[in-house]
């Protein structure tokens, strides 16, 4: 259903450009959900902004393609765009806080977006309106309300009830837990996936909590620096992550059952995307480094049927 | 009700309450921050503030960093009343003793001074006895407590990391000669990647400082990585207290239950329990007695809507393994009529 292939984002600066999505390619299916983790600045947001085709300047996509039903997006001009945006793609921000306007009620929100993409009357707006709110669990006298008079998670759940207006086929969700509890985050979870089944919708979600997604998503799509360091099926990472980096993410979190044993996490820190190391962009971080690694760039190796980007994993010389 | 610690106590905090008056001047509305808390910390020790957001935290950081005045209660710091501490002496001192650390170290670094300018103030501010190379002979010693090279004082913070900009905010609080750091959410705004390393920090100054630090987080894995003992708060009252493995093994209040349950973890399966609850936030203004979780609780019965429960020690529940020999320091507390009263680990959420 979408196909992104070889996408590149620049961004075009003074002092030159900085790459901050470099060759990335993956496909999601009908009714898939694909999770995205990466440390912040690894270009995970400018990635989905590039698929959504809502990158603003100094960001351009400077090579490749996304293909969502069969039509290139890249290139279509925002009235092209208009047309297919939130009636079979939509997007859930990070912070409902902000994406949602303070001074118009929800349900007018709601009738803003279905007026921008569709014809329809006023008793179908409000029926539609209220239907959607119901399945995210919202009782609909809630669209006279104010975004204010909601609570953190009943926000984030309008957001999802608007991006489900049109049913579409995919949406794109960035952070959207991230400014919650973990009671209501593992609820929202929950039912973003209740509802996935049920309408059958494509999730790309975004998240730099691994833990969050090990029980919902099909496939992992590992960031770093710009790159895709791991891709493959959800269970098969965390089974048996194949990446160093990878490694390294799932050894850093703390956990609440078992023996209380010191954690080092990863040393250094994610490099700076207009100055990155040569050869492997991990290798200043990675504990099992070798010369090869400041030589040579890796590229993503099928093994096992997942994809890495590691030189040792490719040869064998680093065993599981 | 507080802990009688083998370790010498050295902060206590007594019926601790702050209200704020919300709406405008003619409103009578008033929002319970914080109702009743007591607890106490020792020397050498971390202890872990954990709830959700607007369960208090913050305001109680803020009381024991005398930012907020209570509204009622007291602390006592090493003994002493801090109602007391009038004279801007006495007041430079405690803040020098129980400095804060801040959440965001994007804000809370001034960005166009070096941070040794920081720093450097507060050797100057807190230590006047140090003559001007002595400060930076101190500001280069903390840098390297706190894992950064002494180079970085030069630095201004934008060309600094956000786990090196709260590496800095540390060696701040640890020029002052802290008893006791407050930090409130250090790590939140980190990268996962880079968290472990600042925990593993607050475990070294605890080690070979001495410091004590009272861990604000609602991170509980994170707490449990670092923490000795744990402090859960809801909705303005302690929920459960007590030596950290015993309140994580044992869970007694239900909301702890239901925290623990909702904490992902790749490494066990799904829990269902969280499903049914939306994690809604209780209403805490002027509220009525009784429990603030009854209506979130699979457990409540009648008592609970009527009488607010405070914090008891519980009946030591049946020892795991048989052993039973070890007697953790430190009680486990809990505020739960039906925890306090069923001689047996009730479980409302798993």
């Amino acid at each position: 259903m979408l196909e992104v292939s070889g996408l590149t984002v620049d961004y075009v600066l003074d002092r030159g450009n900085v790459r901050a999505v470099d060759d990335v390619s993956f496909t999601v299916g009908r009714g898939e959900f694909l999770g995205i983790v990466g440390e912040s600045g690894c270009g995970k947001s400018t990635l989905l902004f590039a698929v959504a085709q809502l990158l603003a300047p100094p960001a351009a996509v400077a090579a490749g393609t996304v293909t969502f039903e069969g039509t290139n997006l890249v290139g279509l001009t925002d009235e092209q765009l208009s047309a297919m945006r939130w009636r079979d793609m939509s997007l859930v921000m990070q912070s409902a806080m902000n994406a949602l306007n303070p001074v118009t009620s929800i349900g007018a929100q709601f009738k803003d977006a279905m007026r921008a993409h569709g014809k329809f009357t006023g008793e179908e707006i409000a029926a539609r309106s209220a239907e959607v709110l119901t399945m995210v669990g919202i009782d609909p006298v809630h669209l006279r309300s104010y975004p204010h008079q909601l609570s953190g998670g009943m926000r984030q759940r309008s957001m999802i009830a608007m991006a489900m207006l049109f049913t579409p086929d995919l949406i794109i969700m960035d952070e959207p837990t991230s400014a919650l509890d973990v009671v209501a985050q593992r609820s929202l979870m929950v039912q973003i996936k209740e509802l996935q089944l049920e309408f059958g919708f494509a999730v790309i979600f975004v998240t730099h909590d691994m833990s969050l997604i090990s029980h919902f998503s099909d496939r992992l799509m590992v960031m770093y620096a710009g790159q895709v360091a791991e891709f493959g099926a959800t269970k098969s990472i965390f089974d048996r992550p194949l990446h160093p980096y990878t490694k390294g993410l799932l050894e850093a979190f703390p956990s609440i059952r078992g023996p209380r044993v010191p954690l080092k996490g990863i040393p250094g820190n994610p490099p700076d995307l207009s100055r990155v190391p040569s050869g492997c962009r991990f290798r200043p971080r990675c504990p099992y480094a070798i010369d090869k690694c400041a030589e040579l760039t890796p590229e993503l190796y099928p093994l096992d049927g997942d994809l890495v980007r590691c030189l040792r994993r490719a040869d064998g010389s680093l065993a599981s | 009700m507080t802990d009688d610690l083998p370790r010498t106590q050295l902060l206590k905090a007594e019926h601790l309450t702050r209200h704020f008056k919300i709406g405008g001047t003619l409103s009578r509305r008033t929002l319970h921050a914080v109702d009743d808390v007591s607890f106490a910390i020792g020397e050498r020790e971390i202890v872990a503030l954990a709830g959700e957001s607007g369960s208090g935290k913050s305001t109680i950081a803020r009381m024991l960093a005398q930012v907020y005045k209570p509204t009622s209660g007291e602390v006592f710091f090493e003994g002493k009343p801090l109602s007391s501490m009038t004279s801007r002496q006495e007041k430079l001192r405690y803040s020098g003793l129980v400095p804060m650390v801040f959440q965001d170290p994007f804000s809370s670094i001034n960005p166009v001074f070096r941070v040794q300018h920081g720093v450097l103030r507060c050797l100057k501010l807190h230590r006047p006895s140090l003559s001007a190379a002595q400060r930076l002979e101190e500001a280069a010693r903390v840098f390297e407590v706190v894992g950064l090279n002494p180079d970085m004082l030069q630095r201004f913070p934008y060309e600094l990391s956000g786990g090196q900009r709260q590496r800095v905010g540390f060696a701040q609080a640890l020029a002052m000669r802290p008893k006791l750091i407050l930090a409130d959410e250090p790590v939140s705004m980190l990268d996962v990647s880079i968290r472990i390393g600042l925990l593993n920090l607050m475990a070294k100054l605890r080690d070979e400082e001495g410091a004590s630090i009272l861990y604000i987080t609602h991170d509980i894995a994170s707490a449990r990585y670092v923490a000795d003992r744990l402090i859960v708060m809801y909705a303005g009252h302690i929920a459960e207290t007590g030596p950290i493995e015993d309140v994580l093994s044992h869970p007694r209040h239900p909301y702890t239950q239901l925290l623990l349950s909702a904490v992902p973890d790749p490494r066990a399966p799904l829990s269902v329990a969280a499903e049914t609850d939306r994690g809604e936030p209780p209403r805490v203004i002027d509220p009525a007695p009784g429990c603030l979780f009854r209506w979130r609780c699979p457990l409540a019965i009648d008592t609970c809507a009527q009488v607010t429960p405070v914090l008891a020690e519980l009946r030591p529940a049946a020892p795991a393994g048989g052993s039973g020999g070890v007697v953790p320091p430190g009680k486990h507390l809990a505020a739960c009529h039906v925890a306090q009263t069923s001689p047996e680990e009730v479980k409302a959420f798993s």
